[in-house]
């Protein structure tokens, strides 16, 4: 850790802000539009009592555009990453677990979700995305003063 | 850095509070709007406690609950291969048949949910189940089914009351859907189709798919004690 990524992390820190956020965003937006399948998706998971899945399907995409509309604009980002960083690992153990039991299930990340055909499913793709963007989480957590941030 | 001036500081508490603001309106709206309605108007053939699902043949036992979209693909399939011996089943009265029209698919799906209840009225839901899957869109929310589009399959079936026509017109039952909607969530269906025989949900597996197979279907009915 030299003098090379004392310069480079605020930039690393906008660039993990603006892609883990955006993601975030446009998860949670998708979604918002149809909280009957949001729901759904959460329940197909067969994780979590159907009283608290149908709970999180109606509540988890507004939680997910303020997590990703403070990263983007760099306020509370040590929290914001921190919690993005807990969604995405609940998220691949949530997936991780489903492909253990062979459940064939669509992930429902970005709206959709629910049941499917066994041979639609794409758990490896979704867990690979999702501890891609775990990382930035836990990046943010550890170095959450960057470029063009509303932190100080 | 950017320049730090005290606005900023200003700029980043407003930014929390109205994302927070965002976050819990939302949150509140979206579990109001979840619940089910005690005011929503209900058809004469629904009943609460079955989930409010569209009964037929209310006093025989056993029960069959169909969990459908009008716009999923895999139930129009499922009523082309087994809505024939499902339709045998309603009219010789052998089983306690309840509907639930699920609408997660969108709009159009509560539009035709909306009408199969106004058929229902009409003691015609079986003939407009059938019609709304046999004029099923290749889409989803294509457009198809806005406009007269839906009162127009009712009049091929043969509805042609001024009952109806207000029905579908005003969307009568559209805060219906949203009650059944909620009563599928809490019985936890999380595709479509999905059937229960006396509580017990149809086998979807690839090796013993009772929902595909005409046989298999009629013998899942029978296990359950349709004779």
């Amino acid at each position: 850790m030299g003098d090379k990524f004392k310069v480079a992390q605020p930039w690393l820190t906008l660039f993990a802000r603006l892609i883990l956020g955006g993601v975030l965003l446009a998860a949670g937006a998708l979604k918002i539009g149809n909280l009957q399948k949001s729901a759904m998706a959460v329940r197909a998971y067969e994780l979590l009592p159907v009283s608290l899945a149908n709970f999180l399907g109606y509540t988890l995409p507004w939680v997910e555009i303020g997590v990703g509309l403070l990263l983007i604009t760099g306020a509370l980002v040590r929290i914001s990453g921190l919690i993005g960083a807990v969604t995405m690992l609940a998220f691949i153990i949530a997936i991780g677990q489903a492909w253990a039991r062979g459940l064939s299930i669509d992930c429902g990340c970005f709206g959709g979700g629910g049941a499917i055909d066994p041979e639609d499913t794409k758990y490896l793709s979704e867990i690979i995305r999702d501890i891609g963007l775990l990382i930035l989480g836990i990046y943010l957590y550890l170095y959450p003063k960057g470029r063009f941030s509303l932190d100080k | 850095m950017a320049a730090n001036n005290g606005g900023d500081k200003g700029t980043r508490n407003l930014v929390i509070v109205m994302v927070s603001f965002i976050v819990v309106v939302g949150v509140v709206f979206s579990l109001i709007s979840n619940r089910s309605s005690t005011t929503a108007a209900i058809p004469a053939s629904v009943s609460a406690d079955d989930g409010y699902g569209i009964v037929l043949n209310p006093d025989t036992k056993p029960t069959i609950d169909v969990y459908v979209d009008y716009q999923c693909p895999a139930c129009r399939a499922f009523e082309i291969i087994n809505g024939g011996y499902l339709n045998e089943v309603i009219a010789q009265n052998k089983a306690k048949v309840v509907f639930h029209p699920m609408t997660f698919i969108g709009p159009e799906s509560i539009l035709a949910a909306n009408a199969a209840a106004c058929a229902a009225d009409e003691n015609e839901f079986m003939a407009m189940n059938l019609a709304l899957f046999q004029d099923q869109s290749a889409e989803e929310n294509s457009g198809k089914w806005q406009g007269d589009a839906l009162l127009n399959i009712g009049k091929s079936i043969g509805i042609n009351s001024a009952k109806f026509e207000t029905c579908i017109k005003d969307g009568s039952y559209v805060n219906w859907t949203g009650n059944v909607a909620t009563a599928t969530a809490k019985a936890d269906v999380n595709g479509t189709p999905t059937i229960f025989v006396n509580g017990k949900e149809l086998d979807r597996s690839k090796e013993n798919n009772e929902y595909g197979d005409p046989v298999k279907f009629r013998a899942a009915l029978a296990a359950g004690g349709v004779k």
